[in-house]
């Protein structure tokens, strides 16, 4: 038998060279068809009334203005039989979400802003939406509340009858922390605040279904159509076998497309209603209230430091807005992870708010963290007199504090905090001058590190052709991230055919085989190890085919870039002259994902340092410049994994300077559901200047592709480095981001007082 | 004639609308004043609730579309939904974000905040209308070398953006980069690389491709 | 989604000022204010009168005496890139080109920009305010970080224009015609308070449209600039922002215009910060008490009170570069 078993690789051909796309023509000529793009013969659009209100009562939904109105081909409400499917299921049912309540798709109570009412199916969007604005629905409008804090005390409106708080609070707890706050020589405590966070990709949710008798098909912008078929089989009652969702293309998600929506499982019912297939895509204004967020957090951080930078105590209290159905978001996780630490405890409550659930967001919990634990890093530093990189360097954790102390698979946080301070200048340009005003510069660093998820399961499939070309054949979606051209790059490696002669065939339940949606920085960590082991078993079976031919032991042979050598090199066969695959056609590899190490920990490591400056007359705050370092293992494409750093960057600026989602106390709407009042980095917004630099460690054991996932550490720590050398430039600690000029000056304002 | 025009444009970048204007204005003059007279003859005529459509003609990628548009139909709408023209994204649809960035006489501006009515009688170039038949046009194979995006979708206004920021300044200053890509969002947070591809398309259309 | 309206292409200014003194009429120019307040309901329209036919209202012309003639349908980038409008008028220009992006200053209209409806988010959401005939303003118990600190009374919009300012300093003239023929009305003079009115923001009376803005020669040593402040770098409104237009003489400040943005329902002229200056020789010191005068009187709401050391810091970092 040939060896299948994958061995690290040695020096690579293609991997880790920064190679453009392989489907970057498409996306840049416009010929990249997302699912937004789809049009189907005799297609009908769909519109969706939405909730006007913060918290309601459905009283009655008349629909009969909109059923005359032109081009209208069906409406469909809580009164229809067809509408009658659960959502946000309790426990004990399927597919739980852990809701206190049982919903359902247009569930009269209405527990936030946007919740869904009724839908119409029409000939053109046009007529779509004057129907929507045709059905005239009475509520009994309820007391909302959108504010946790608000939402916990006595008397509160109540979101879910069970109590506004989800669930009791979850402790974790190692040591003894009061022992620990005793034994330190500086305790510091700060309450730290940040905002909620809109996704916002650029292409907004929404689904093509069509039926053909009872086989469903659904073109859907997601991060991996298998997180999609199966919820959607169930709620239509099908069998997997009939639910076929396709993702090719997708405009970004950002962890808001993991899910199922409503919309997609409207427009199924409505299209089953119409015979004829429908497009429901959500407007903007919609996507803010409805499809996630990620939850505005309030951190209180109390840590005790010895004067020799050693770390005593940890301690987190933590409170989350759910939104008005069980989502929720921990941030504890580096708290009791990051930092060499005894006594660490953890507490993290969440609370109802009547406002879109969230869901998750890039890194779900992690910036929030790093926004309280590596500005509170600093502010030890500076209390003990230590460098903040030095400090950094003296706490961080070489073992896996939160499982036992396992080791890590490898673990490169002190090269991500030296190289990445080197590249910085950082000793340097703490030392340059600040300036004098208005503008002074400052700058700042902060550590972090993902928690990875598992691997398994994921199967791709690798076929050969006669003339040396192949094919690949994934589940994974490409979200933007460059994953058809990463997993290509490892069939090439194995079987030396260059990118243009491998065809990719992806994230189609129909015709490639299952692996979980990409999200926590999974899909290369995943799925390339099984596309490598697609690759070998290919390159096992083409090796006994020549064995055959040439009457060798198949041990004397290698597979060297698309053909065959013996050893010594005297004997070449090129694929095309392999009878045996002219024979059969094509040669398939099935690659399963192996599993998990077991007794080691797998975790991505990062630093980013930033150089901002801050205007002390107007509150105005520019980010100057950025260096990441990343210890995501192995770099598979140099190119795609920059820009996947460089995109982190940015949406960091945006949770750290301009990003918030701002409710309208009174009313509980939503004031900002626009992308001009709630605000997304521009061009002017971000440095030109960004560097990245990849650590890589060579991990031989978190997979066989030695790789640990970019996607999320891009984006952890970026808001906590500014403001910390936001603080560095001025000498104010801004808690509570993001740090607007309003909140800049408020500040400013609060120290000229005090004098 | 007018196809003459166009060759001879896409062989020296020369501005179209700019080449009209000083040879021949009285010709394109009239020609823009005629619709209008149709299209308020049409409104004129018809409120129907479901009705209410008006003749128009746009001019698109250098090709004549006649089509009958309801007034409220944006010009991304009929690019789109009408004809087709899938590389032109609708994202925010409020002038809010730049996806849906065309040239409308050389000009970007924001296909979702433009009636089709309105663009009646201009030059209108689209995405599809900056490739070289199947090849890529030089702005476009910039952003491929420099991976200047990443889930693609605003990619297509960010390239006309930066076709209308190089034609009137070739070789654009940082500063001007920023600014000429500063109305298209990019959610993915490509800036950086979009500033490096903006400058070697630069490169690309000096060196005449 | 935009509802149902018809479309006219008006072939004079009498035709579209006959047309748009009907109610449920509108005028369209560049569009970008005004297919944004439709397509979220903020207005209705039954038709929309397109002025974009008219030549007459297109382009900047020389004006007697070494001024200039702006007509309405000039667009943003046009302003912000015209040669003398950058050496004469430099304020203008540097409204012009703040304003949203690239994108909107190629669409977006003079005329459009002074006319544009309020940015409050209330008015633009789906909160009947009012300015849209509701009985609350949401901004008094609701977030008010972006509402006004002068000016305000049962409204506490801020006017969301920055060419008005910069017009305003320069005690520019704005051309109006309606059904009745054409007046003259100073820019100072053209917006309204929500005391005078809570459904409108200017002078402008049905039917009547604007069509020519009149810059008078600029005056001997005159200095002018405008400055800024936003949460970020395109697409955004001021948060505040000052338009200031100086005429030096023997290193003497002989007259001046100070005009905020941002902080009032209608472009906010300082004469307190004026007459503080006037008369002096432009330092820091000067800068710093035409600063403090300009705040004077403001009563900011719960969430805004940082836009007072805000206009005093744009006004103190603006004198002094002009001084420069």
């Amino acid at each position: 038998m040939p060896e299948t078993t994958a061995k690290p690789w040695g020096e690579t051909k293609f991997v880790g060279k920064p190679i453009p796309r392989v489907d970057g023509y498409e996306r840049v000529s416009g010929t990249a068809e997302y699912p937004s793009d789809v049009v189907l013969p005799n297609m009908l659009h769909a519109a969706i009334l939405r909730c006007p209100h913060g918290q309601a009562q459905v009283k009655r939904v008349d629909l009969a203005k909109a059923r005359e109105m032109p081009g209208v081909r069906a409406v469909l409400s809580d009164a229809d039989k067809e509408a009658q499917i659960p959502w946000y299921a309790p426990p004990g049912s399927p597919g739980s979400t852990g809701s206190p309540t049982a919903s359902r798709l247009f569930d009269p109570h209405c527990r936030f802003e946007g919740e869904e009412i009724a839908a119409v199916a029409a000939e053109t969007p046009q007529q779509a939406w004057d129907a929507v604005r045709a059905i005239r629905a009475e509520y009994n409008v309820l007391p909302s509340v959108v504010d946790m804090e608000e939402a916990l005390k006595p008397g509160a409106p109540a979101v879910q009858e069970s109590g506004n708080r989800w669930g009791a609070p979850r402790e974790t707890k190692r040591g003894d922390v009061a022992q620990g706050f005793a034994e330190a020589d500086v305790v510091l405590e700060e309450t730290y605040r940040t905002s909620c966070e809109i996704h916002t990709p650029s292409e907004i949710h929404g689904s093509v279904v069509r039926w053909d008798g009872d086989h469903l098909t659904v073109w859907d912008t997601n991060q991996g159509p298998f997180g999609i078929q199966a919820p959607l089989a169930a709620a239509m009652s099908l069998p997997l076998s009939k639910v076929r969702v396709i993702s090719h293309y997708m405009g970004g998600g950002f962890g808001s497309k993991l899910n199922l929506g409503k919309y997609t499982v409207i427009a199924a019912v409505l299209a089953r209603k119409t015979g004829r297939p429908v497009r429901l895509f959500l407007t903007r204004e919609e996507s803010f209230r409805a499809v996630g967020n990620r939850p505005a957090h309030i951190m209180k951080l109390k840590a005790g430091v010895k004067k020799d930078g050693t770390l005593t105590a940890l301690q987190l209290t933590g409170l989350g807005e759910v939104g008005a159905y069980p989502a929720g978001t921990s941030v504890g996780y580096q708290v009791g992870d990051l930092y060499r630490c005894p006594n660490v405890l953890i507490s993290e409550s969440q609370a109802f708010i009547n406002a879109g659930p969230n869901r998750a967001f890039r890194a779900p919990g992690f910036p929030q963290c790093s926004w309280a634990l590596e500005q509170m890093m600093d502010a030890l530093a500076e209390k003990i007199g230590m460098d903040p990189v030095e400090f950094r360097i003296k706490n961080y954790s070489a073992v896996c504090q939160m499982q036992q102390n396992k080791p890590y698979t490898s673990a490169g946080l002190r090269e991500c905090l030296t190289e990445g301070a080197r590249a910085f200048n950082w000793k340097d340009a703490r030392l340059r001058s600040k300036g004098s005003g208005p503008w002074v510069r400052g700058v700042g660093v902060a550590a972090g590190m993902w928690g990875s998820q598992s691997g398994p399961p994921s199967t791709v499939r690798v076929s050969l052709y006669p003339d040396g070309s192949a094919s690949l054949n994934m589940g994974a979606a490409d979200l933007g991230t460059g994953t058809k051209t990463v997993m290509a790059l490892v069939v090439a490696e194995e079987l030396g055919v260059p990118l243009d002669r491998i065809q990719i065939e992806n994230a189609d339940t129909g015709t490639t085989e299952f692996t979980r949606p990409s999200g926590g920085s999974k899909t290369v960590f995943a799925d390339s190890p099984a596309v490598r082991s697609a690759a070998l078993e290919v390159k096992a079976r083409v090796l006994e085919m020549a064995a055959a031919q040439l009457k060798l032991p198949v041990t004397d042979l290698a597979f060297q870039e698309g053909a065959i050598v013996a050893q010594g090199g005297t004997r070449k066969l090129a694929v095309r002259e392999l009878t045996q695959l002219r024979a059969q056609q094509v040669v398939v590899g099935v690659g399963v994902r192996g599993p998990d190490p077991v007794d080691k920990v797998v975790r991505p490591f990062v630093a980013q340092f930033a150089e901002v400056e801050v205007n002390i007359r107007t509150g105005e705050t520019r980010v100057l410049r950025l260096v990441a370092a990343h210890d995501s293992g192995r770099v598979m494409d140099l190119l795609t994994y920059r820009s996947q750093v460089i995109g982190g960057l940015t949406m960091g600026i945006g949770f750290a300077l301009t990003e918030r989602r701002i409710m309208d106390a009174v009313t509980g709407k939503m004031a900002n559901a626009n992308c001009h009042d709630y605000k997304i980095p521009t061009a002017k917004d971000v440095p030109a200047d960004k560097t990245v630099i990849p650590i890589d460690l060579h991990d031989t054991e978190c997979n066989t592709t030695g790789t640990k996932g970019i996607g999320e550490p891009a984006t952890i720590p970026t808001a906590a480095a500014i403001a910390n050398a936001f603080y560095h430039a001025t000498g104010i600690r801004i808690t509570a981001a993001p740090i607007t000029p309003a909140n800049v000056l408020t500040l400013l304002e609060e120290r000229r007082k005090r004098g | 004639m007018r196809k003459s025009i166009r060759e001879r444009e896409s062989r020296t970048g020369l501005s179209r609308r700019r080449f009209f204007n000083s040879v021949a204005s009285g010709a394109a003059e009239a020609a823009i004043l005629t619709v209008p007279g149709a299209v308020a003859a049409e409104a004129a005529v018809g409120q129907a609730a479901d009705g209410n459509m008006v003749k128009t003609v746009l001019d698109i990628n250098g090709r004549s579309h006649s089509l009958s548009v309801e007034p409220r139909w944006t010009l991304l709408y009929v690019l789109r939904d009408r004809l087709g023209l899938m590389g032109t994204k609708a994202s925010c649809e409020r002038g809010e974000c730049g996806a849906c960035t065309v040239l409308i006489d050389g000009a970007a501006r924001y296909a979702c905040m433009t009636l089709a009515v309105e663009a009646t009688g201009a030059e209108i170039t689209t995405v599809e209308g900056l490739m070289r038949g199947e090849e890529l046009g030089p702005v476009q194979q910039a952003f491929v070398e420099e991976d200047a995006f990443q889930c693609g979708h605003c990619t297509s206004g960010q390239v006309v953006s930066v076709e209308a920021l190089l034609r009137k300044t070739p070789q654009p200053s940082i500063e001007q980069i920023r600014e000429g890509v500063s109305g298209n969002v990019c959610r993915c947070g490509a800036y950086a690389n979009i500033f490096r591809a903006v400058q070697k398309a630069a490169e690309l259309r000096k060196g005449g491709r | 989604m935009l509802s149902q309206f018809s479309y006219q292409r008006a072939a004079s200014i009498k035709e579209a000022a006959e047309a748009a003194s009907r109610p449920d009429v509108r005028i369209l120019a560049g569009g970008t204010d005004l297919l944004g307040c439709l397509r979220n309901q903020v207005l209705q329209a039954n038709r929309l009168v397109s002025l974009n036919g008219l030549s007459a209202l297109k382009g900047i012309r020389q004006g007697p005496g070494g001024g200039l003639r702006l007509g309405a349908l000039t667009t943003l980038t046009e302003i912000a890139e015209h040669r003398q409008i950058l050496d004469s008028y430099s304020v203008l220009a540097q409204a012009a080109a703040s304003v949203g992006s690239p994108q909107l200053r190629n669409q977006g209209t003079l005329g459009g920009n002074l006319c544009q409806r309020p940015r409050c988010w209330y008015f633009r959401g789906d909160f009947k305010c009012r300015r849209k005939g509701g009985d609350t303003c949401f901004a008094e118990g609701g977030d008010s970080q972006l509402h006004c600190i002068f000016g305000g009374a049962s409204c506490y919009m801020v006017h969301p224009s920055d060419t008005a300012p910069a017009l305003v300093a320069l005690d520019a003239k704005v051309s109006i015609t309606g059904r009745r023929g054409t007046r003259l009305v100073p820019l100072s003079s053209f917006f309204v308070l929500p005391a005078d009115s809570l459904v409108k923001e200017t002078v402008l009376q049905p039917g009547e449209i604007v069509t020519e803005i009149l810059l008078d020669p600029p005056q001997p040593g005159a200095r002018s600039a405008y400055r800024k402040v936003r949460e970020r770098g395109a697409f955004d409104f001021a948060l505040a922002g000052a338009a200031i237009v100086v005429a030096m003489a023997e290193g003497k400040v002989r007259t001046a215009r100070v005009v905020l943005s941002g902080v009032a329902p209608v472009p906010w002229r300082s004469t307190d910060a004026e007459k503080t200056i006037i008369g002096k020789p432009l330092d820091a010191a000067v800068a710093v008490a035409a600063a403090a005068a300009a705040v004077k009187g403001a009563s900011p709401l719960a969430d805004n009170g940082y836009k007072v050391p805000l206009v005093r810091g744009i006004l103190e970092e603006t004198l002094t570069a002009l001084a420069a």
